[in-house]
């Protein structure tokens, strides 16, 4: 760690862990209210005393509401699978291109990375009118084929993430792997991926989430409520006329429970994730 | 590094495919529709017409009509000029059936074709209008009409060149969600950037409950832009809301409900909103770029006697410069495409005053179904993001790819 020993010397101090402190609460303070919200009656959430911390006669009638009514495990499911499909398919398909632009040497490589590049930064709202297009041509709205146009909001990511890492493994492995008397995928499947397994797995993750939060493209093409994912039935609870908050809160609750699990169980990936897409070598 | 074979090229056939239809084929295909009046809720316009088309069954009803109609009044017309000319309208028509009888539906038809379809078509109008100046004709009002369908039939082409992008810079709306954009980009990448790098300097330190920093930084950014932004449309509330209560009772509002019924309020609401997303993670990132500095540097300054807000600016900052810079190009180019936060949050309210170029043509693509000037609006950003993106790497010195 880089300045530990000076921290340490010098002890704690106030103004340090009271900027911590208002940066935690400022963090996690819409979580917790939203939690409160969650079990309040209809009448506190605007009431006299729509500010109360403690709930005065807790209910579940919202859960309830938004599971029952709103079926809201529908949109989690159906996002469940949107993007695990998204993830498995695209992590086979980066870890391919990633180890064909990290070992083997071919023209147009650069142009390749080059368009991978500008993928990510374009935005997505270019593709998104001949998407729709083609989507009704072909009859796949309201359908899970959307799960392909999510490639390009994941893939670029994916890739880069992982020629990052192949880059990192040493070549001598393979070398002797191949003079064995190895083929390409026979090298691939033996050595190089179980060595790159952190790093794919880093990209499911990821790619997991980008999938999972995925909006534009969920609320133009599938726009039928059975094939909403979490973002988009999410956004409908908001309607023209009323919003209820108790539901919105209650369905809020409920989606971001998958969210803290990934980020509970992985969270190390994903820093390693992150910066290695973006920041570091 | 081997050379590449059959073999090895199926290890990118994949992704040359995916990125291929559903990367750079609708890319290239935005940019065709901003050339044209491509709008899907007109029958005229939904489509891509380069050439002029021909609506064969309208004409084909229309024809036969006229003919009708002028072959009943055959008898009134007595003068024998007057005779000819009405019976050379017929064959005309009669001439283009034939030419067209084994179309159906609209076609494309060449510039021969469209030119002899106008000469009919004058020919029969001033024809037809001698007819009615002369002659009591029984269908003396309906005949112009259906010799106006003549035309009618023909369907001019929707390419409009660069029509639509100088429409789109006088349009006020444009300019209008551009400057909003440049604003919300602007205020909340420079916040993000500030907090983001004093809160990552804050977490080298080295402290206790590192685990639960990260995790408590992780979740703002991993949970959908959507679920976020209505959250915040709660706590933002008028009557309901929690901090514009605050915001409120501490000055900073008159009432509670400025907050989103504002202009300015909205666009502080949503900058905020999204500045609570994504400093966490400008955290994480900058704090990555921040162990990567040894420690020795900080204890030779130390030992040359330098205090701590030397060290933050001569080696702290220098040494950080590319991560910054990464970070910032990314942070710069998702502020400047946002779409969820401000579509769930404002709707782009109160009053366009919350519209980015996002937004913007989203709603023009997909509520007024324009999808040719919803894509003029969005190449001019495709054009902001190449600027953005070509200044950054500029000032990164050297090429982002060379670090493949």
């Amino acid at each position: 760690m880089a300045n530990n020993t000076e921290a340490n010397k010098k002890g704690f101090s106030w103004p340090f862990w009271g900027m911590l402190s208002i940066y935690l609460l400022v963090v996690i303070f819409p979580f917790f209210w939203i939690l409160i919200t969650s079990f309040k009656q209809t009448g506190d959430i605007y009431g006299n005393n729509p500010f109360n911390i403690i709930p005065e006669n807790p209910t579940l009638q919202h859960y309830a509401d938004v599971i029952f009514e709103k079926g809201i495990f529908t949109a989690i499911w159906n996002s469940l699978v949107v993007s695990g499909v998204t993830t498995i398919y695209i992590v086979l398909v980066a870890t391919f291109a990633a180890y064909a632009i990290s070992r083997f040497d071919f023209r147009g490589k650069n142009i390749l990375l080059g368009i991978v590049l500008a993928v990510s930064m374009f935005p997505q709202m270019i593709v998104i009118g001949p998407i729709y297009n083609l989507f009704i041509d072909l009859g796949w709205t309201n359908s899970y084929w959307i799960t392909l146009p999510y490639s390009s909001i994941t893939l670029p990511m994916a890739v880069w993430i992982l020629v990052t890492h192949f880059n990192q493994i040493p070549l001598a492995l393979e070398e002797s792997a191949r003079i064995d008397g190895a083929s390409a995928f026979q090298t691939l499947y033996k050595i190089v991926f179980p060595l790159a397994a952190p790093g794919v797995f880093t990209v499911a993750i990821i790619t997991f989430i980008t999938a999972w939060n995925e909006f534009v493209l969920a609320i133009t093409i599938n726009s039928n409520s059975e094939y909403h994912t979490v973002p988009v039935a999410i956004s409908f609870l908001r309607t023209q006329f009323e919003i209820l908050w108790g539901q919105v809160a209650a369905a809020t609750t409920l989606v971001t429970i998958p969210t803290l699990l990934i980020v509970l169980l992985f969270q190390r990936q994903i820093v390693n994730g992150l910066t290695q897409g973006g920041v570091k070598e | 590094m081997r050379k590449m074979g059959i073999r090895e090229f199926l290890f990118i056939v994949p992704i040359l495919l995916l990125i291929g239809i559903f990367s750079l084929w609708p890319v290239l295909q935005s940019f065709t529709y901003s050339f044209f009046d491509f709008q899907l809720n007109d029958r005229t316009k939904s489509g891509l017409y380069l050439n002029e088309r021909f609506n064969v069954d309208l004409y084909n009803e229309t024809s036969l009509y006229i003919d009708r109609f002028i072959s009943q009044d055959m008898e009134t017309i007595s003068d024998e000029e007057d005779k000819e000319s009405a019976q050379e309208v017929i064959d005309q028509l009669a001439n283009l059936n034939e030419e067209f009888s084994n179309e159906e539906g609209v076609i494309t038809i060449s510039g021969e074709q469209k030119e002899q379809v106008e000469s009919v078509y004058k020919n029969a109008d001033e024809t037809v209008q001698n007819l009615a100046d002369e002659y009591e004709l029984q269908q003396e009002e309906n005949l112009p009409l259906l010799v106006d369908d003549i035309k009618n039939s023909m369907i001019e082409s929707n390419f409009i060149g660069l029509q639509g992008y100088k429409r789109a810079l006088q349009d006020h709306f444009v300019l209008d969600a551009l400057w909003h954009t440049l604003v919300f980009t602007f205020a909340s990448v420079s916040l993000e950037l500030v907090l983001g790098l004093g809160m990552a300097v804050i977490m080298n330190q080295g402290i206790r409950g590192k685990g639960f920093i990260r995790t408590a930084s992780l979740i703002p950014w991993a949970i959908p832009t959507a679920v976020a932004a209505l959250m915040w449309s709660y706590l933002y509330d008028g009557s309901a809301g929690v901090v514009a209560e605050i915001f409120a009772n501490i000055g900073i509002l008159d009432r509670p409900t400025d907050l989103l019924q504002t202009g300015a309020g909205a666009m502080t609401a949503a900058i905020l909103a999204d500045v609570w997303k994504t400093t966490p993670y400008m955290a994480i990132l900058l704090l990555a770029g921040l162990q990567n500095i040894p420690n020795s540097l900080y204890e030779a300054s130390s030992i040359d006697g330098a205090n701590k807000v030397q060290d933050f600016f001569k080696i702290t900052l220098p040494l950080l410069k590319p991560s910054i810079l990464v970070a910032l190009l990314f942070r710069t180019l998702d502020a400047f495409r946002v779409f969820d936060l401000i579509y769930v949050l404002t709707g782009g309210g109160p009053g366009g005053s919350t519209e980015t170029l996002s937004v913007y043509s989203y709603k023009v693509m997909f509520g007024q179904t324009n999808f040719g000037y919803g894509s003029v609006v969005v190449m001019i950003m495709f054009i902001c993001v190449a600027i953005i993106s070509t200044i950054y790497v500029k000032f990164l010195g050297t090429n982002i790819m060379d670090r493949n």
